[in-house]
């Protein structure tokens, strides 16, 4: 189905096409293109007749030539490109017109497979494609004018009319017509269209060949940067944990086969957690996301943190380290987030004020 | 047997009522309802090194104890002193060696030895060892007599005897405590354990004992650190026996210095160049003396039993379950003093509130208080 012409070419104007459809030329009145024989010069002298013979056949020799040049020149003007070469600002105008004549032969060919008009509850199961159009800085660069707020609102207003076309194409499900859309669309689309849509978006977090996940927690003005790795459990049983007793059958308590446990070992700074944080609370805070994931002893948390005091840096390495959990276990994630501790706490330190000894605090009112 | 707590028996002669504990050790026993302490790899290693030692000189077995804050010295040296007691050898014990150092008992200066004498102390040193050690001490006798201020010993007087007048008199408990020693170096059919905790407060360079020019007073010139110096370093030695040392790593008064560092290998927190200072006096009293590292963290079964102690005495104020444990594993590193102290005792946690289903207020139903 020919709905579009090959539009991609002549959307875009070269400024060089616009520079040879006008060509230099000095300007000469036509008075002075003949050759006047008769002028008084003041002290001339009296040329020979042989001399008067051929500078006559020169003149006459060029006369003819410049007579000539004339109506060729008009012949071979190049016609300017588009329609739009008088409007000033062509390469926008045609850019223009292309969009509107893509736009109607979608809304025909649209019409004509029963996908337009479409009713509200269509409408609303349509798929959503959120687009991001260019700054009027880059099209500024493309569409070679200046782009105006009223300008660019035409532009992006046909552009997102041909973007709902899009969605009820690719819906419908005819992808020929949908790529032939697409293919308008994506010239005039930013390149941070990805970034832009996924801001806000918790990124997943990949681990690494061996198995370690790499997050970053802050908390205050303290960052701490958290690498954990699963703990490998080692299955043999030294000689020290054998009962003497046990083995001679000389003990009265029943046989119960030990259980393996792991331990987590948590360094801060490659420091043990119990040297670098002495005060039990900070201790507690970080093991807390583990305890609640119900995770101890399954991870080993190595930790870079910087900045701020004891309560910022301890805060930052349990943020640090629920996200390291979630990374490793999506499922722990509902029990993180009902704790809150997947996000990061928003409080900061306030600012003095004018006015104010501190934050909050007034100086002491006086009666008088 | 590894891993497992075991108490210390309740003796005539029991050490902990006679010689004493350090602090530390001394409020965690009232806390517990017995006095008990856990079994681990280094206390197998250190009764091994002990019944290899009863038979040899004691300049030959001088260990110090070393580790962080906190991973369990003290209680390996008890440990060592109830096992050498159970083996019939004589034990001096001093658990807190500082107060040696620090100026809290009387200093008199002694012409004929050259020496400050600590009477006092020497009077209270005597009669412990007189309580704990009276059996062994009434089977030996003094080879030659002493006379001292119109009190005489004649040779063959028990040495029992010789402590019991000494720790009666404090006028003569110097001297006695010197003859004592000097007689159990000529011995040698009981092997003796000299333990000191506290032990790198001799080697500091200045006590706080001032003399009368008000400059301090270095330890070698008390006659008790001395004596503990010298036997330390091999000038004085057991026919039989061992000493055994074990340092307080977090006493900013009495801090490890250089020389031992040096000599046990030990790295210490702040970096030593050949340009920091060292006493050559001190390099000679710590030379031969070998570093015995004690493990810096519990492992898991060692602190589980520990656990079951605390909780078996009802000290956990949260409900007792594996994460509890885990957590409070986890959170000291295994430092077996964090474990205990910050971890099952300083904790805050409590049991978890429980939401009662039948009460007619909905918001409370949820859970929300």
């Amino acid at each position: 189905m020919n709905i579009l012409r090959s539009q991609i070419c002549s959307v875009l104007r070269r400024p060089l096409y616009r520079q040879l459809t006008t060509t230099a030329r000095p300007f000469v009145p036509p008075a002075q293109l003949v050759f006047h024989d008769n002028l008084y010069v003041p002290g001339a002298k009296e040329l020979d007749d042989s001399t008067v013979e051929a500078l006559v056949g020169e003149t006459n020799e060029q006369e003819p030539e410049g007579d000539e040049e004339d109506p060729d020149d008009d012949r071979d003007k190049p016609h300017p490109d588009s329609p739009n070469f008088y409007t000033g600002r062509p390469s926008y105008y045609d850019n223009i017109i292309e969009l509107q004549n893509a736009i109607s032969r979608t809304r025909g060919t649209l019409q004509r497979l029963h996908l337009l008009p479409l009713p509200e509850f269509a409408r609303k199961s349509l798929q959503p494609m959120p687009t991001v159009w260019k700054t009027p800085e880059e099209m500024t660069t493309d569409f070679e004018t200046n782009m105006t707020i009223s300008r660019y609102r035409r532009v992006t207003t046909l552009l997102n009319e041909l973007n709902e076309y899009l969605r009820i194409a690719t819906t419908a499900g005819y992808a020929d017509v949908a790529d032939r859309i697409g293919s308008i669309i994506s010239i005039f689309e930013s390149g941070k269209k990805e970034a832009f849509l996924s801001r806000g978006i918790r990124k997943p977090v990949l681990l690494d060949q061996h198995g370690r996940s790499y997050t970053f927690g802050k908390r205050k003005t303290s960052a701490a940067r958290v690498w954990m790795i699963p703990v490998k459990s080692s299955t043999h049983e030294t000689i020290s944990d054998v009962n003497v007793e046990e083995v001679f059958g000389l003990s009265n308590e029943p046989k119960r086969s030990p259980v393996n446990v792991t331990v987590s070992t948590i360094l801060v700074n490659n420091i043990p957690i119990a040297e670098y944080f002495p005060q039990p609370v900070d201790r507690e805070r970080i093991v807390r996301p583990l305890k609640i994931a119900g995770v101890l002893g399954k991870y080993n948390v190595f930790t870079l943190v910087r900045g701020g005091g004891t309560t910022g840096q301890s805060g930052a390495i349990a943020h640090g380290i629920a996200k390291g959990i979630f990374a490793h276990e999506p499922e722990t994630g509902v029990v993180l987030k009902r704790a809150k501790l997947l996000r990061r706490d928003p409080r900061m330190v306030e600012r003095k004020k004018t006015g104010l000894a501190k934050a909050r605090k007034r100086y002491t009112w006086v009666k008088r | 047997m590894i891993g497992q707590v075991v108490a210390f028996n309740q003796t005539l002669n029991d050490p902990i009522k006679y010689f004493g504990t350090p602090k530390n050790m001394l409020l965690e026993f009232r806390l517990l309802s017995q006095r008990c302490s856990v079994i681990r790899n280094i206390t197998i290693l250190t009764a091994e090194e002990l019944n290899s030692a009863a038979s040899g000189p004691s300049h030959k077995t001088r260990y110090v104890l070393t580790g962080p804050s906190g991973c369990g010295k003290s209680f390996l040296l008890l440990q060592a002193v109830q096992y050498c007691l159970a083996k019939e050898w004589i034990v001096i014990y001093i658990p807190r060696a500082k107060t040696m150092v620090n100026s809290t008992t009387t200093h008199v200066y002694d012409l004929r030895t050259q020496t400050y004498l600590q009477p006092n102390y020497a009077h209270q040193t005597l009669r412990r060892i007189l309580e704990v050690n009276s059996a062994n001490l009434q089977t030996l006798t003094m080879r030659d007599g002493l006379s001292y201020e119109r009190r005489s010993f004649s040779s063959g007087t028990t040495l029992a005897q010789l402590a019991s007048a000494g720790s009666k008199d404090p006028a003569i408990s110097s001297v006695v405590f010197e003859t004592l020693l000097t007689e159990l170096c000529r011995q040698s059919k009981i092997p003796v354990l000299l333990a000191v905790d506290d032990f790198q407060s001799i080697y500091n360079q200045k006590t706080t004992y001032r003399d009368p020019h008000f400059s301090a007073i270095r330890p070698y010139h008390l006659a008790i650190p001395r004596f503990i110096l010298e036997f330390a370093s091999g000038k004085r030695s057991f026919p039989k026996g061992a000493i055994i040392g074990a340092l307080t790593a977090a006493d900013p008064a009495f801090p490890v210095t250089n020389e031992l560092m040096d000599e046990l290998g030990v790295p210490g927190v702040h970096p030593r160049s050949p340009y920091s200072k060292r006493s050559k006096i001190f390099q000679e009293y710590a030379r031969g003396l070998r570093n015995l590292p004690v493990p810096t963290e519990f492992s898991p079964r060692e602190a589980a039993s520990v656990f079951e102690t605390w909780m078996r005495d009802n000290a956990l104020t949260a409900p007792a379950n594996d994460e509890l444990f885990l957590a409070k594993y986890t959170e000291s590193g295994g430092n077996p003093k964090a474990f205990v102290w910050q971890g099952i005792l300083g904790t805050l946690e409590g049991a978890a509130p429980v939401v009662n289903e039948s009460t007619s207020w909905p918001q409370l139903r949820e859970g929300r208080i």
